[in-house]
């Protein structure tokens, strides 16, 4: 609906709790807990010591770079409420509303992330661990705010969703993803599977695995990979290997939040290329080279599809 | 949350987690079990590049691999491993093996652990390609 004209708007005064913040104790109970139910059950996947606190690390830091950061993004979307003549309120159903179109967000920030290499080189933590376990979910990024991906949200303030909202739905978003990091938990059920972003799903967008690489990219519905065709189920016969397609040396946090950032760096100031090379080195997919020296996920399936014909037309290939 | 809270949650349960983890066996370094497992390891960061030749370290848990394009290591992360070829890479003596730096901000420095026979050894393998 739209603004009053000189009225306070009905959501000006409004505030939505810091759920994420709350939810630190849930994620630390929910890891002990794994962690008893691997050491009694001798299954449901592994952890060890350094790559644990690593990603740990990465979570607090990721909570401390969004105090220090996080006014960059709430002050534009404060600049674009205050242009947009849409005010939708707070009633339930935009709540809800704003959650789903919220997740369809993330779908494509998450797409995104994984085919542009500047966005790339803040996801890119988050898939630099060889095990797939709860503390997996909190390795995320500490320079998020620099890949200025918050302008994919701009629509939902356009269109008059409060930005307190918005963030409060993808806090959701966050915290929903949180449960789907684990191997213990095999398939839900079917309906559920349909629907829902599962650990199942998930393991397969951490899988570097030619088959599994670039799928997966929902946040709570998967129903949007397979909307717009990024849907590979899990196979029994194909176990996801975690990590990135060149594992990481070192369990640094600092080198783990920066390393693609440096990556880039180098490769965009390197003598005697052009400075569409250059570019190209910041925009395209990771694996992208002027000379191409190196591999793409499309160029990895292709290599591997070149070795085993038999598996085109299954599914990922 | 207010901050006061939250803080000290998130240092204790880290701290907490990791002392878990450890007592519970959790820090054990990678092995390799023989040389086909070294080179599964290599290969599955250099599918491209596979080794003409494998040294397993004594303790198993690194190993020297000769591949087309010179040499490499595979070591362990961790309860994995990861593995990088040595181009440019300067090597040094430690009282336990070999430290190698790396022009490679994702693996800067590697320690291994070697015995002394491998220790004087694997250097001049490696400095082929160094």
């Amino acid at each position: 609906m739209a603004q009053p004209d000189g009225a306070n708007r009905m959501t000006d005064q409004i505030t939505f709790p810091d759920v994420v913040s709350w939810a630190v104790p849930v994620f630390i109970a929910a890891i002990l807990i794994e962690v008893l139910w691997i050491a009694l059950k001798g299954k449901g996947g592994r952890y060890e010591t350094r790559d644990a606190v690593t990603s740990l690390i990465m979570g607090a830091g990721n909570v401390a770079s969004g105090l220090l950061l996080g006014f960059i993004a709430y002050g534009f979307f404060m600049v674009l409420w205050a242009l947009t003549p849409l005010d939708l309120g707070t009633s339930w159903w935009v709540i809800a509303v704003c959650f789903v179109l919220d997740d369809l967000r993330y779908y494509w920030v998450h797409r995104f992330g994984h085919r542009i290499r500047w966005v790339w080189a803040s996801h890119v933590n988050h898939h630099s661990s060889q095990h797939y376990n709860l503390t997996t979910a909190l390795r995320q990024t500490w320079t998020g705010t620099f890949t200025f991906m918050m302008i994919v949200r701009s629509p939902l303030i356009l269109l008059g969703f409060h930005p307190a909202m918005v963030l409060f739905c993808g806090g959701l978003n966050l915290i929903y993803q949180f449960w789907i990091h684990t191997e213990a938990i095999g398939k839900m059920p079917k309906w559920f599977e349909a629907v829902m972003n599962t650990p199942s799903h998930h393991r397969v967008h951490h899988g570097r695995n030619a088959r599994y690489l670039d799928a997966n990219f929902a946040g709570v519905f998967i129903v949007w990979d397979k909307l717009f065709g990024t849907y590979v189920p899990e196979l029994e016969e194909e176990k996801p290997d975690y990590g990135l397609v060149h594992n990481l040396g070192t369990f640094n946090p600092v080198r783990v939040a920066f390393h693609e950032w440096v990556g880039i760096f180098k490769d965009a100031t390197q003598p005697g290329i052009t400075w569409r090379d250059r570019l190209n080195y910041c925009v395209m997919p990771p694996g992208w080279s002027h000379d191409g020296s190196r591999d793409t996920s499309e160029e990895i399936k292709r290599k591997y599809l070149a070795h085993h014909p038999d598996k085109r037309g299954t599914p990922g290939f | 949350m207010p901050l006061h809270i939250l803080l000290p949650m998130v240092v204790l349960g880290i701290v907490g987690i990791t002392v878990l983890l450890h007592v519970m066996g959790w820090s054990k370094p990678a092995a390799l079990a023989d040389e086909a497992a070294a080179e599964r390891a290599w290969l599955g960061e250099f599918p491209d590049d596979p080794p003409k030749r494998v040294v397993l370290s004594h303790d198993h848990h690194a190993a020297l691999v000769e591949t087309q394009k010179g040499h490499g290591v595979v070591w362990p992360m961790g309860s994995d491993t990861t593995a990088r070829h040595l181009t440019g890479a300067k090597i040094s003596r430690t009282n336990k093996g070999l430290r190698i730096d790396l022009p490679d901000y994702t693996a800067p420095r590697i320690h291994l652990t070697l015995d002394a026979e491998e220790a004087s050894q694997w250097p001049s393998l490696m400095e082929q390609t160094a």
